[in-house]
């Protein structure tokens, strides 16, 4: 991780519940125009390290950073100005909105400025050509697939300096999960942007990402170029984290 | 908000549908004596109210039960312009809709933080002070006496009346239509499929909620002004909960949530009524029952009678 670092967490703590701390002492890099890639078992506190860096959730410890300014507990509305989006698990478009009021639902932070709004559109509506197409339907009865690159899309308009995507091929068809990872690299090298994604299918992502953190019980258990994690590593990592 | 942005075909297609309607109604004077134009004079004030209930309500998932004392604080303010300074109806009426709009923005501020059932309890505890005021202050409102308003037109002929009531309903059906369908009411929608979601996006909802809520005041801020002209004698009963009741059920009879449901569920509603008025409070509680089991079938209503037509039509023209 050479570049400039777009996103510090420093040693956070932060808890559903007070007492019950899901992250312990987590901290990670993000470099600028990186694509960073968090995995680990069940209840690690991935989703959980998204949502608090989105402040959905506030650190009650620690520190976290983007590019020179302090975000720990701003709200998610504050943080998504400032050029963080967020890409939640489960499928998050407006099924009673059409997909082009989805996109510009999307655009809330540059709903004043008309120009930018529109070329972004029109660039969304060249890169997701199916968007264009159905741009007149309802949310709710797009595809899976769809649904997904609608929900890649929208965080797209307002052209985030971070992405933060979490398990974005859940309850998708295997081989619509390599299309997601393409839309992800579609979006990051349109915008560009910057990566932060969570996955559990492990030697799928690996595929795409640049840097990896392996996280366990709420903390670091490994973190390095994507390079130093071979699928025996992995597994060994795995089970090592499993296995105690 | 945005240059970018064009009305979709619901737009037009609804602004069509509307002045072929209104101007089918232009007949109905051919067709019915005065008191039939009296009832569909007043059908068309509640069409408003329920049309702009349904905007907070069936658009934006905010449940306010303070609709009816809006539509009082307008009529009130331009009555009270005109008895104690002179006033013209044509100062009262802008008056009472900023006034309206006014006890919008601040219950706005107040209540719409909260969340479903407390905002329902929220705004019914206004309404009921609204309410209990027009009664107490009696030696300012008249209270129970009843305040008189000069008429609109210096007469009480239904005609006149009646046609002034069916452009102010166009007026006021083609912007909320424009509303819905323009940046503000995709927001507004946005919040109504899911709040958590569209906070997530950077959308700050309580001001989106507070604008909505302060416009769907005005409106009936505007009805109610229009109102008090027309019926000429103002009484603390314009708030009375079973009005909040009767707009509830003119909304779910329609169509809660449709655009097409308050505008046919009101007249049929207040039509019935008013030939059922002998029965006294079972009046209210025929159309309670009537409301649940449509609840418990289906929430489209009567709109969704008109769905197939309204597809089969535009389909020939698409």
């Amino acid at each position: 991780m050479s570049a400039a670092p777009l996103l510090v967490v420093d040693d956070i703590h932060a808890a559903y519940q007070s007492g019950v701390d899901i992250l312990q002492g987590m901290s990670l890099s993000v470099p600028v125009g990186g694509f960073v890639l968090v995995i680990g078992p069940n209840g690690a506190g991935k989703s959980t390290l998204l949502k608090t860096v989105f402040g959905l959730l506030e650190p009650h410890r620690g520190k976290i950073a983007l590019g020179d300014q302090a975000i720990g507990g701003l709200a998610p509305h504050e943080i998504k100005r400032l050029g963080v989006s967020y890409v939640p698990q489960e499928l998050n478009t407006f099924p009673h909105l059409t997909v082009e009021e989805n996109l510009r639902v999307g655009g809330w932070t540059i709903r004043h400025d008309a120009k930018r709004l529109r070329a972004r559109m029109a660039r969304i509506y060249e890169i997701f050509p199916v968007l264009a197409e159905r741009r007149r339907d309802k949310a709710g009865s797009l595809s899976g697939g769809q649904g997904r690159m609608l929900s890649v899309a929208r965080e797209m308009i307002t052209e985030p300096r971070l992405m933060l995507v979490d398990e974005p091929t859940v309850g998708l068809a295997p081989n619509l999960a390599d299309q997601v990872y393409e839309l992800l690299q579609t979006a990051r090298r349109a915008i560009p942007t910057t990566i932060l994604l969570v996955y559990q299918n492990v030697s799928d992502a690996l595929r795409h990402a640049e840097d990896v953190v392996m996280m366990n019980l709420g903390t670091v258990k490994a973190a390095g170029p994507v390079g130093q994690f071979g699928e025996d590593r992995v597994r060994e990592l795995i089970q090592e984290c499993l296995l105690g | 908000m945005s240059a970018a942005f064009k009305f979709p075909p619901s737009f037009h297609r609804s602004t069509i549908a509307i002045l072929v309607a209104a101007a089918l109604m232009m007949l109905a004077p051919l067709v019915t004596g005065d008191f039939g134009l009296h009832v569909l004079t007043i059908s068309l004030y509640y069409v408003i109210l329920a049309a702009s209930w349904n905007l907070l309500a069936g658009y934006m998932g905010q449940f306010s039960l303070a609709h009816h004392a809006f539509a009082a604080v307008g009529a009130y303010t331009s009555g009270l312009l005109g008895y104690y300074l002179g006033a013209s109806a044509w100062i009262g009426i802008p008056a009472g809709v900023a006034m309206a709009a006014l006890f919008g923005l601040v219950l706005g501020r107040l209540v719409l933080r909260m969340r479903s059932i407390y905002l329902a309890i929220a705004t019914w505890a206004f309404a009921e002070t609204v309410h209990i005021y027009l009664t107490a202050d009696y030696q300012f409102t008249r209270g129970e006496l009843g305040l008189m308003v000069k008429p609109l037109y210096g007469n009480v002929d239904p005609l006149p009346y009646y046609f002034t009531f069916l452009a102010l309903t166009v007026v006021v059906l083609i912007g909320l239509r424009a509303l819905i369908d323009s940046p503000l009411g995709y927001f507004m929608r946005a919040i109504k499929d899911d709040e958590l979601r569209a906070k997530s996006l950077g959308i700050d909802t309580t001001k989106v909620k507070i604008t909505i809520f302060s416009i769907s005041s005005a409106i009936a801020g505007l009805a109610g002004a229009f109102y008090g002209h027309f019926i000429v004698l103002l009484s603390p009963q314009m708030v009375d909960f079973s009005e909040m009741a009767k707009i509830v059920i003119m909304v779910v009879i329609g169509g809660f949530g449709s655009f097409l449901g308050p505008i046919i569920g009101a007249a049929p509603v207040q039509i019935v009524m008013t030939y059922l008025q002998s029965y006294g409070e079972w009046n209210l509680a025929m159309f309670a029952l009537i409301v649940m089991v449509l609840m418990r079938f289906s929430m489209e209503g009567l709109a969704s009678l008109f769905t197939p037509l309204w597809r089969w039509i535009w389909k020939r023209h698409a």
